[in-house]
């Protein structure tokens, strides 16, 4: 017992250290930081760098990594990206730092390749071989690496409130958390004070990424796991509260530690249960916080005016308008008639998830809802599709096949099947915490994905040793599909008739409305909108469509594997259409297609080394929605029809728009 | 006479602690126009946020149409026929102004629901009457020409005018006004009163409005209440409020007719 509360301890403190900063920068800068578990890598991996590959001493290592490069990093973000989301839109704000955490992890393994494969074992404070020491009066063993995680803890904690309390920097700090106006009227320099509070928080995460690396290991995908926990014991502190964020993250740690006595020792629960507390202390504060709930209407308010854009000049009519998109679905038709079979086969996959990035396009595009778990929901689609499909058992249960081969459901059918599971599963999570904001729904669904992914992709009868689930092409209307181009085909018919329907909805009555929640909720429920139920019927549509790609997707490359839909891939998907613009349909073709296509032309033409580039380029094009809001392709859209208005202009028949 | 058509009873709200309102009554009859004055910080704001649910209050009770909505959410509300507009303008940036009036209608007419109808391309269809009704609006507050700009495009001052519109297109039975003329000229500002009692006479509307422009709000209103720090200090028709000197020495006379440029 006493070995798992010191476990818990351990635990405890990292996600504290964590929390803190993230805390600190969110308070300072109202940007919350979903890099921040990448930042953690980052530092991890330059310390194991330092001391393992340039053979620097541990002190001199840490000290360099924390007190030099740390800082350093953290003024650099702050510089290029967060400084500049301070006032941007929400969905801005959300989109450049998962960009960030996409672009992150990829730079490192680009400069330190010793990354890109498993580091065995990651270098922690302690020498190696470790060092044990036992404490028989407590009646436990205490290696060096968590003596090391304990002094760091009470050191961040006890120096954290010394300088907030006791110096003239924290009477600053403090003053700008709460009031950065006030503060800057009263001649503190908040630039300074918030440019600081980065540097601190970042020398944070990198403590808890050194911290961590030697008890989970120095990889991306654990981080995910830091990062989640940090952001539960933040929203246990309100997102504001430094000793409630301690206190959370403690507790966290501590149930975690202490759980694995109580759990059996093996199977889905002993590894699933931990990454399912912070979902269950995020879930219970969402729930039990009522300041959190009075919050709803004013969380935009807080964060700083949406930036007054610039309109667009007026879209084309009539028949002009429609030489666009029918030049893109003859382009997208004739593939199989300019491309050899494999070449078909890599763009049917781009085509497949085309049809899956529509979700981000629904939900967050049009619904302005923040998600991190469509990947998942996709996953859902697929893993219900595919054992449906092949008549394997969902948890135990075989569900029952109405239809007589002995083989499983009819392929179309399970598909249907798959995408509406989805719709519940992705309806629950978006009631849980939508009324509370933005930020509190992506941190949900992000932890929610997190716990799916650890508690269910993860048992043997779906993921299958990492083979997931074969599944067969369709044969209907005499018509067999097994042919990759006949299949390409109606992957892009399906994409083309989504794409359609999309484009209704948003010029209809129903964009309308979701037009208007997205700039004012306030002001759109006086004029009668009913936002909750607005934005569960839109998030509803998403989980659907969320479902279908993803079953789509795995009937392409004919296998349904957890591994396609990690949280990690997740976000690239969402960073890459971020990137073209989540208003835009094309734009989900278009990261679709290149998503598919990019890494595999740079598999054939380029060294192995270069595998990240294309998740780099993917990360930096969402950063880049930091300075260019609506996404590159309206760019583009935007600039030929200013173009188009300015030629107009000087001709003499224009009429003009009425002058601003 | 029958009960008001809204009705407020001894509201109170406080902000961490710190008390906002205490114990403020309003009542507003059917088809009139009632002020509701003070300097900033009254709590007028405030008022609004409880009236039209976007705040609960912490003890007190609302009254609309008869029936008791202190718990009621902002949409019940619009659908009660309460609409508002906004201090600190809350247009919806991405639409035109023209879109303004014509989704404050459709959700009125509970278009908001017809999502097969949407899907399958039928939604851009106007309702019928939708365009007679929406241009009729737009004439009535002189917006004809910047029906179809984006609300960025448009002057501040118009944009108060648009909030006002976007009210009147729900078809309410009573508007609450957070200072509508602040920005405006002095054309614009005698184009709102006319659309005010226009809509009152045309479409029986009623109008609560908080305004600094106090000559404005002695020649509109048929009654008037004046809050400062969050109580009612005065409370009649216009002549008698002219007349009081408790509303002389915390308003009137310090500010006469002032508009507050923002
Ligand atoms: N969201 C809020 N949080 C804290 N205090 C507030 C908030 N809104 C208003 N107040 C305070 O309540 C008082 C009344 O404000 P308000 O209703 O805006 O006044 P008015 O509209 O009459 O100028 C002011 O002292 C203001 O500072
Ligand atoms: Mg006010």
């Amino acid at each position: 017992m006493q070995g798992y509360v010191l476990a818990g301890l351990v635990l405890g403190s990292i996600y504290a250290i964590s929390a803190l900063g993230l805390v600190l920068t969110y308070s300072s800068s109202r940007v919350i930081n979903f890099a921040h578990g990448a930042t953690a890598y980052t530092v991890a991996v330059f310390f194991h760098w330092l001391n393992q590959v340039q053979g620097w001493s541990i002190p001199a290592s840490a000290a360099i990594s924390l007190l030099v490069f740390s800082p350093l990093l953290g003024l650099a973000l702050w510089g290029i990206l967060f400084r500049h989301l301070t006032h941007s839109p929400p969905d801005v704000r959300f989109l450049a730092t998962v960009g960030l955490w996409v672009a992150l992890p990829a730079g490192v393994q680009l400069a330190f390749p010793f990354s890109q494969g498993q580091i065995l074992q990651p270098q922690g404070f302690a020498t190696v071989p470790v060092a044990i020491y036992h404490l028989s009066a407590l009646g436990v063993s205490v290696n060096a690496n968590q003596v090391a995680v304990l002094i760091g803890g009470a050191v961040v904690v006890v120096g954290l409130s010394a300088l907030l309390r006791a110096t003239p920097v924290g009477l600053a700090t403090r003053a700008t958390v709460d009031s950065p106006r006030t503060a800057a009227i009263s001649g503190i320099n908040t630039t300074m004070v918030t440019a600081g509070s980065w540097m601190v928080g970042t020398a944070l995460a990198g403590l808890a990424g050194i911290l961590l690396a030697p008890i989970l290991g120095l990889s991306n995908g654990e981080f995910t796991l830091l990062l989640v926990a940090s952001f539960a014991a933040a929203v246990v502190g309100r997102l504001t509260s430094l000793p409630l964020t301690f206190l959370g993250a403690m507790a966290i740690g501590l149930i975690q530690g202490i759980a694995v006595d109580f759990l059996p020792s093996h199977g889905v629960l002993s590894t699933g249960f931990r990454p399912s507390v912070p979902f269950i202390v995020m879930l219970g504060c969402l729930l039990l916080y009522p300041g959190l709930r009075r919050e709803r209407f004013e969380v935009d308010r807080r964060a700083g005016a949406r930036a007054r854009e610039v309109a667009p000049p007026p879209p084309l009519r009539g028949w002009r308008a429609a030489i666009g998109p029918l030049a893109v679905a003859v382009a997208l038709f004739s593939v199989p008639l300019w491309l050899s079979t494999f070449w078909v086969g890599v763009v049917s996959q781009g085509a497949a998830l085309a049809i899956l990035f529509l979700t981000f396009t629904i939900v967050t595009g049009e619904g302005g809802m923040l998600s991190l778990c469509q990947a998942t929901l996709a996953g859902i689609g697929a893993l219900t599709t595919a054992s449906l499909a092949t008549h394997s058992p969902l948890f135990g249960w075989l569900v029952p096949n109405p239809f007589s081969s002995a083989t499983g459901w009819p392929i179309g059918l399970a598909v249907l099947a798959g995408a509406l599971v989805a719709v519940p599963i992705g309806l629950l999570v978006a009631s849980l915490s939508l009324r509370l904001g933005d930020v509190y729904l992506a941190l949900a669904t992000l932890a929610f994905a997190l716990l799916i992914e650890q508690l269910v992709f993860a048992r043997p009868e779906f993921d299958n040793f990492g083979a997931g689930i074969s599944l067969g092409r369709p044969i209907f209307l005499g018509i067999n599909f097994n042919d990759t181009s006949t299949f390409f085909l109606l992957l892009a018919a399906i994409f083309c008739v989504l794409a359609v329907l999309t484009v209704n909805l948003r010029r209809a009555t129903t964009g309308l409305v979701l037009a208007s929640m997205r700039s004012s909720e306030q002001a759109a429920a006086t004029i009668g909108v009913r936002i909750v139920r607005s934005k569960l019927l839109t998030f509803g549509v998403s989980s659907f469509i969320a479902g279908l790609g993803g079953a789509l997707f795995a009937i392409t490359i004919g296998r349904a594997s957890p591994d396609s839909f990690e949280v990690l891939i997740g976000i690239v998907w969402l960073a890459i259409v971020a990137s073209f613009g989540t208003r835009s349909v094309l734009a989900a073709l278009i990261a679709g297609l290149l998503f598919a296509v990019v890494p595999q032309l740079f598999s054939e033409h380029l060294p192995t080394s270069w595998a990240m580039v294309p998740t780099l380029l993917f990360g930096l094009g969402a950063i880049r929605l930091a300075v260019n809001p609506r996404g590159s392709l309206f760019d583009i859209q935007h600039s030929v029809r200013v173009l188009r208005l300015r030629r107009a202009r000087r001709s003499p028949t224009f009429e003009g728009q009425a002058p601003a | 006479m029958s009960d008001p058509l809204l009705h407020a009873h001894e509201i109170a709200v406080s902000f961490g602690g710190v008390g906002a309102l205490a114990g403020v009554d309003l009542t507003v009859p059917a088809r009139s126009i009632v002020g509701l004055v003070g300097p900033n910080g009254a709590g007028k704001t405030t008022l609004f946020g409880v009236l039209s649910g976007l705040l609960s209050p912490r003890s007190g009770r609302v009254e609309l149409a008869g029936a008791d909505v202190t718990r009621a959410s902002p949409q019940r509300r619009a659908r009660l026929g309460l609409a508002r507009t906004f201090q600190r303008l809350e247009l919806f940036d991405e639409l035109t102004v023209r879109d303004h009036l014509v989704v404050a209608r459709r959700i009125r007419e509970r278009r908001d629901r017809s999502l097969l109808r949407d899907l399958v391309g039928l939604g851009r269809r106007p309702s019928p009457g939708e365009d007679e009704a929406v241009d009729a609006l737009l004439d009535l507050l002189d917006l004809g020409k910047f029906a179809n700009q984006p609300v960025p495009l448009v002057p501040l001052g118009t944009g108060r005018i648009v909030e006002l519109a976007r009210a009147l297109a729900t078809e309410p039975r009573v508007v609450l006004l957070d200072e509508p003329t602040s920005g405006l000229d002095v054309h614009e500002t005698e184009r709102v009163a006319t659309a005010l009692r226009a809509a009152r006479a045309d479409r029986g509307v009623a109008f609560v409005l908080v305004e600094h422009d106090v000559e404005l709000v002695l020649q509109l209103c048929d009654d008037i209440t004046v809050l400062d720090f969050g109580r009612v200090i005065a409370h009649g028709p216009p002549d008698e409020i002219r007349a009081s000197a408790d509303v002389q020495a915390a308003y009137l006379g310090t500010a006469p007719a002032q508009k507050t440029p923002r």
